[in-house]
């Protein structure tokens, strides 16, 4: 089972500006993070955000579907599999659905396919944490910065 | 909500280098406020106010056994930080203003 995390940004603009704001790699960067987005299904293009533990900091991304000022889609990979706490391995998919309403657009983000796993490795390492967990725990630490 | 709320706390508790220090040695083991004290060369109001903050953001518990109070890691303290999803979450909510921003600075 998945689960997935929905926000509705409402905007007070068009469609075609907004389809813009998702789609332009400057634009995109200005409110998300540095990028090389260009909506051509196929394409591949990464993100780059604050490294995290073992991980990079670099969500990989494909773009899956293009609706011009309709809909985007596009998978968000990223993570350490050694990585402990944030920044452990994921393999999501970000859908953007763009509504057309009077005096500007409704955004949908969602952002899907979180597993449970976070909850596993947090179960299964807080066994550990009496008997061999101080070093793991300093690692997580260290990475809080 | 509830989880980015208590997501702070923990980092606040364990943004203080004695109080971290607190914690990683009650990760060996369970420890009375006097032996923390001893340990720490911290004084005993100092250490039962740190233990105090831990217990506040979750990551401490306390037994007691006659007049003695025992602490002891919570195994559930951290999961907080392990929720890499509630982090995505709030990152997505705090992101719609900067994208306001963005739209209002656009050419018709």
């Amino acid at each position: 089972m998945t689960r997935t995390i929905s926000v509705e940004y409402d905007l007070p603009f068009p469609p075609a500006k907004v389809w813009r704001a998702l789609t332009e790699p400057k634009l995109l960067e200005a409110w998300l993070m540095p990028n090389d987005i260009a909506p051509v299904v196929g394409h591949k293009f990464t993100m780059r955000t604050k490294p995290m533990g073992n991980w990079d900091g670099v969500v990989h991304c494909e773009v899956l579907v293009v609706e011009p000022l309709k809909r985007l889609v596009y998978s968000w990979k990223g993570g350490a599999a050694d990585n402990p706490g944030y920044g452990q391995p994921l393999d999501t998919v970000l859908t953007l659905t763009l509504a057309e309403k009077p005096g500007g657009t409704l955004l949908l983000l969602e952002h899907s396919g979180f597993t449970g796993e976070n909850e596993f490795a947090f179960t299964a390492m807080s066994g550990g944490w009496r008997s061999h967990g101080g070093g793991r725990l300093k690692e997580v630490l260290e990475s809080l910065g | 909500m509830q989880t980015v709320l208590r997501q702070s706390e923990v980092f606040r508790a364990l943004g203080d280098p004695t109080r971290r220090a607190v914690y990683e040695r009650l990760i060996a083991r369970e420890e009375t406020v006097s032996a923390l004290t001893a340990r720490f060369a911290v004084s005993q109001p100092a250490i039962s106010q740190h233990l105090k903050t831990l217990r506040e953001a979750g990551l401490v518990e306390v037994r007691r056994e006659g007049r003695e109070a025992h602490y002891s890691v919570d195994p559930e303290g951290l999961k907080p930080l392990f929720d890499w999803m509630a982090h995505y979450e709030k990152f997505w909510r705090s992101r719609g203003s900067k994208l306001k921003a963005v739209l209002e600075g656009l050419d018709e």
